[in-house]
Formats: structure tokens, sequence, C-alpha cells
């Protein structure tokens, strides 16, 4: 089991996500292997994202 | 093999403070509060950050002094996606390695990829919005041939639309029309376009006090470039690798280890690769072999790790 401390952006990411499940009831996603943080709902995947930018046409 | 050689502590201390620097947390926007999820509408309008806009006058008017200020240039928008606007945080160049011309620009996507994982560190929210282009005449709108991918292109983006931005020399002074931004002599008009559309269609720009995220990553530019497909390629290999530029142009990729209190760092110039790593409390700088690559460097040292035990 890893118990690394966290960053400093994932502890600001963990407290963010933290407070808006308390407060608006968002989503908090565990990963299902460790039930580690894995990001709010709001993510964007990085693949999404990759791939947008990978497929940007030329442009003239 | 690789070996590990101890550092004096001095030169410890300040090769660890230097590549801590690199890899602090830079400074990123005010947390938004929180708030019910939104659902995602068609664009009305686009917001840029104060320092998103002084980044793209900015480069637009360097880019025209340099030598190849005749040809096309451009940046890719990354920002978040609101309900019926896209706030823009964050702009990727087109890169040193892009493939343009007077009539045509393709950006350099590997760096612009890599880049984003950098940026998306800070706040995995963030999201590809759309993109600027620049036309050396006074041809202030997409062409048709932008339009022939874009339309294909924005169904990839949140929403189904995207935002377009079209950078000219401004000329002859014009009555400014919302969707018109002008400084010193240049000007962007700005255009949105959903899957289905007919043409493009103007899109209302306003201003907000903010940062450009990729700001930072300007100076390791050409390092980012050098070494795009490689990074990323290690980035999916291994997700919790983290990257930071440095000021003096240098690119850190550091790993954090299974074991506590160790860490491998890899500061990555155009031509220079130096190796630490970290382990009870104590720094090791490797040697390595003459040109070798900052993921081959990473993976050296992981190797000499596991024969260790």
């Amino acid at each position: 089991m890893d118990f690394r401390p966290l960053t400093e952006i994932e502890r600001r990411n963990l407290a963010t996500a933290l407070r808006g499940n308390a407060d608006g009831n968002r989503v908090l996603l565990l990963d299902r292997r460790d039930t580690s943080f894995a990001g709010t709902a709001d993510d964007v995947p990085d693949d999404e994202v990759i791939h947008a930018i990978k497929s940007v046409p030329c442009h003239y | 093999m690789i070996r590990l050689t101890d550092l004096t502590r001095a030169a410890v201390a300040e090769a660890w403070a230097f590549a801590e620097r690199l890899a602090g947390p830079p400074p990123g926007p005010p947390e938004p509060a929180p708030g019910p999820p939104v659902s995602v509408r068609r664009l009305r309008r686009v917001v840029l950050t104060d320092a998103v806009g002084r980044t793209l006058f900015g480069e637009y008017a360097a880019h025209r002094a340099t030598d190849r200020g005749q040809e096309e240039t451009g940046w890719v928008l990354l920002g978040r996606r609101e309900e019926e606007r896209a706030v823009v945080l964050a702009t990727l160049p087109a890169g040193a390695d892009r493939d343009a011309g007077e009539a045509h620009v393709r950006f350099n996507a590997d760096a612009q990829a890599l880049a984003s994982r950098i940026v998306r560190q800070q706040d995995r929210r963030l999201t590809m919005l759309g993109v600027v282009h620049t036309h050396p005449g006074r041809l202030r709108h997409p062409s048709r041939g932008d339009y022939d991918g874009d339309r294909r292109w924005v169904p990839a983006l949140r929403g189904g639309d995207g935002v377009f931005g079209i950078g000219t020399a401004a000329g002859e002074e014009l009555p400014p029309a919302p969707n018109v931004q002008m400084w010193e002599g240049l000007r962007f008009d700005w255009y949105s376009l959903a899957a289905g559309d007919a043409s493009y269609s103007p899109l209302l720009v306003e201003l907000t006090l903010g940062p450009d995220l990729a700001a930072d990553l300007r100076a390791a530019w050409p390092v980012i470039e050098a070494h795009a497909a490689r990074l990323d390629r290690l980035a999916r290999q291994l997700p919790t690798v983290r990257f930071a530029a440095a000021d003096n142009g240098e690119l850190a990729v550091t790993l954090p280890l299974a074991a506590a209190g160790q860490s491998v760092r890899v500061l990555a110039g155009l031509k220079t690769v130096r190796l630490y790593y970290e382990a009870a409390g104590e720094v090791f700088q490797p040697d390595l072999p003459a040109g070798v690559a900052p993921d081959q460097a990473l993976y050296l040292l992981l190797a000499e790790l596991a024969a260790r035990g």
C-alpha cells in the first residue's frame, strides 16, 4: 500500500472535489482497484483532449 | 550498467532545490465555487483572460517580425466549456516545427498534445475549445478550406461546437464589432461553428482577469517539440509521471517511486539530459551514456534499481 503524501496539486484537487461533494452533491470518482481518489465527473479524459488536438485540421 | 555517483552535499542541495522549483505547482486560476453540473448548449460567447489576450497579440506581433512572418501561424485554445460560453485559460502555439506557408498552417500536434498533459496537471477540467490562426492578407473570416476541415472536426469537441479566431493586420480602423478585438495594428475576429452549420457565426468576445496557464511552457517549448513523442508515450505508460517547465528552457520529468521518499527526476534540455535519484533523504546523480533520451534515462535507472532488488 502506498502511503505517499499527496502533492500540492493533488491535495488541492481532492479538497476542491470534497467541497463540491459536500456542498453541491458532485460525484467523486474512486479507482475501483484501490478506492483512491480518481477525480470528479467534471474532469475531461486525457484521451478526449489529445484526440481533439491531434485531429485539428490544416487551416488555410 | 549505469553508475550512481554521490554528489557533494552542497551540490545535491543545490540541484535538488533547483529541481524542486521546477516541479513545484505553478500558480493556477482561483478555484471556481462548486455548483451543480451544467448542461452544454450552443456557444454564445468566448471569454479570454487578459493573459491569454496578451499572449495572442504579443506572439502574433513577434511572429510577424521573424523571417517566417509571412507564414500563417496559430494556437490551440484550452479552457472550460460552460453552459453557453467558452472560457479560454491556456494557449498552445503552433510551434517551430509547424507545417506552414502563406496560405496554410498545420500545427505541431505532438508538442501541443504533450503540452496539454502538462497544463492539465493543474486542472483536469480543461478541455479543447478551438483554434486561432492567422491570415496574411485581409480575409477576416475563415476560408472555405477552413470550413471543410472544421465542420468535420467540431464533433470531437464538447458541445459539438468550437471557437475559431482569425488574426489579421488591422489596416484601416473600423468600428469594432462585438466579435472583434483590435490592438497595436492587429486584430482577431471570433467565430463559432457547430456540426451541421452551413457557415461560421460571429461570436461575442469578452475579457476577464486571469492567467494563461501555458505561459510558463514557452521557454521550454523547443524541448517539448524535440521530445514530444517520447515524453507523451512515457506519460501514457507511467501515469504518475509529472512535468514542469523552467525559465532556463529545461523540462523536468518526475516519477515518484513505490517506496516512500523515493523518486526519479530527469532534467531535459535541447542537448542535455541530467538524471537525479532521491532515496532516504539522499540524492544521487547517475552517470548516463552519451546521447541518451530523457525517457531512456528514466527507464535505465528503473532497470538498474530493479536489478539491485
